[in-house]
Parts: C-alpha cells; structure tokens; sequence
C-alpha cells in the first residue's frame, strides 16, 4: 500500500470531500497541505475529511489542520474531520485539538453541519 | 512467587531522512509487542518515538539525508525504555515551554507540538549530550 494517498471530490453546495488514506506524518503532511492551498486558491472553504481510511498520524499531520482552520474559519467555512480511526482520534485528544475541531461518525452529518 | 523475565533489547540504524520513519514505527511497534507494556499505550509510545526521530531530522540534521540515527529499545517489567541517539546539532527542548494549544491554533503554529507530546505521553523524557558528539534522548514508559 503506498504511503500516503488524498483524493478530491466536489460535492454539493460547493462542498469539498478529502479523502486520505495511509500514513499522514512527517514524511508526507506536505502532499495535504499542497491540496488544501490549491482548495482556498479555488476559494473552497467548506471541507470534509474522510479520515477512516488514514492509518497513522503524527503531530505533523495534525499540524496541517492547524494551519489550516484560521484560514478556513476568516472565510465563513469550516473543515468537519469523519470517521477518523481511535488511534488517529487519540492523537487529536491528546493535543486537545479535539475541543477545537468538528468530527463527524457519518457523511450526511458531515454535510448537514457545513450547509 | 517471582517471575524472572529476561531483558528485552534491540536497535536498529536509520539515515536522517523522514522516508525511514515507517521503518522506525515498525520496528517500536515489533519491541512493544513483545514487550509487557499495555496494548492501549502502542499507538501513544509509537508517536513519541516518531516525534522525537522526527525533530532530530528537522533540528539535529536540519534535513541533511547524511546523518544516522540509532533507535535503542531495552525493556524489562518495569520499564519500556527507548534511546534515540545522533550526531547532529545540539537541541535543548526543556528551554521550550508547555503549548497553549488555543494560542497554536489561533496562531496557525504548528512548532513544539512533538515535544509536547512526548513530555505528555512518557512518563520520563530526558536529554543527555555526551562529549559534543552524541545527543541522547531517552523516552521511559512505565508498565504498571
């Protein structure tokens, strides 16, 4: 299995769904951040990631969203974390990013948040 | 009754290079496995020892792919004891405060989030820096 794979799909409402998959550490947080710059130069905002599939992450992974999240929110959307995996959920919880980020257990909840 | 249990002990060599970090996560992973130490600790021991690797490629080798980095892992049933020794350039983090998480995210800064995780995972996290050579990092999990 590769290390790291994203992929992109427009949704409704001008609704983004990330899906990741592998290992988000170190090695490979720059592939994520490098999708999201290219989403706020299209002016996409409004964010889903699918997490169930991301095996591992590490604090430069979750690094990412911070870096994220101040962009998002100055331009009124909002990025929803889905389905992430305990071990990937224990590393937010350990950073207390839990409190700071909106996960989702299912896509239409996700949706519903952002419309 | 007391239970003798032999010493756990292994290493292995990476290069500075974030490439080799899959290898470092399988190789703490096979040492806890067969260690004593809970099942629920693997993933939080695997991501101190991913950091600490980690910030030694950015600040220690500051991403020259030259430098080695030897991972060491003894364990009994007390203690799961990682050393994390290179040769590159001396880094202090005690100097480094504690994060304010919400100020990180206020603030888009994604620095010291490593050292804050090993500080908050490990029950011991100590520097030694021996002869201007080496810098050693040793990370202690207790098993209760």
């Amino acid at each position: 299995m590769p290390k790291f794979q994203i992929s992109k799909e427009k949704l409704t409402d001008g609704i983004i769904l990330l899906t990741v998959k592998g290992f988000l550490d170190a090695h490979t947080y720059e592939e994520l951040e490098k999708v999201l710059d290219e989403l706020f130069d299209a002016n996409s905002y409004k964010i889903v990631v699918d997490l169930s599939g991301l095996d591992y992450i590490s604090s430069a992974g979750a690094g990412v969203f911070i870096g994220a999240i101040g962009t998002i929110q100055e331009n009124d959307g909002n990025i929803i974390l889905l389905k992430p995996s305990p071990n990937v959920r224990e590393v937010f919880d350990l950073l207390g990013l839990s409190q700071i980020f909106t996960f989702a257990d299912t896509k239409e909840s996700a949706l519903n948040i952002l419309k | 009754m007391t239970i003798a249990y032999d010493m756990l002990k292994d290493k292995i060599n990476v290069e500075s290079n974030t490439r080799f970090l899959i290898a470092v996560r399988d190789f703490v992973s096979r040492m806890i496995r067969a260690s004593k130490i809970h099942r629920e600790d693997e993933n939080k021991v695997i991501l101190a020892v991913d950091e600490a690797v980690s910030n030694i490629i950015e600040h220690a080798y500051e991403f020259k792919e030259d430098g080695s980095i030897e991972i060491e892992v003894e364990a009994n049933e007390k203690e799961f004891r990682v050393f994390i020794r290179d040769s590159g350039k001396s880094f202090d983090p005690d100097s480094l405060p504690d994060i304010n998480i919400n100020e990180n995210v206020k603030r888009g800064k994604k620095r010291g989030l490593g050292i804050f995780l090993m500080r908050k995972i490990m029950d011991e996290v100590r520097y030694n820096f021996r002869d201007s050579i080496t810098n050693e990092l040793l990370l202690v999990k207790y098993i209760k």
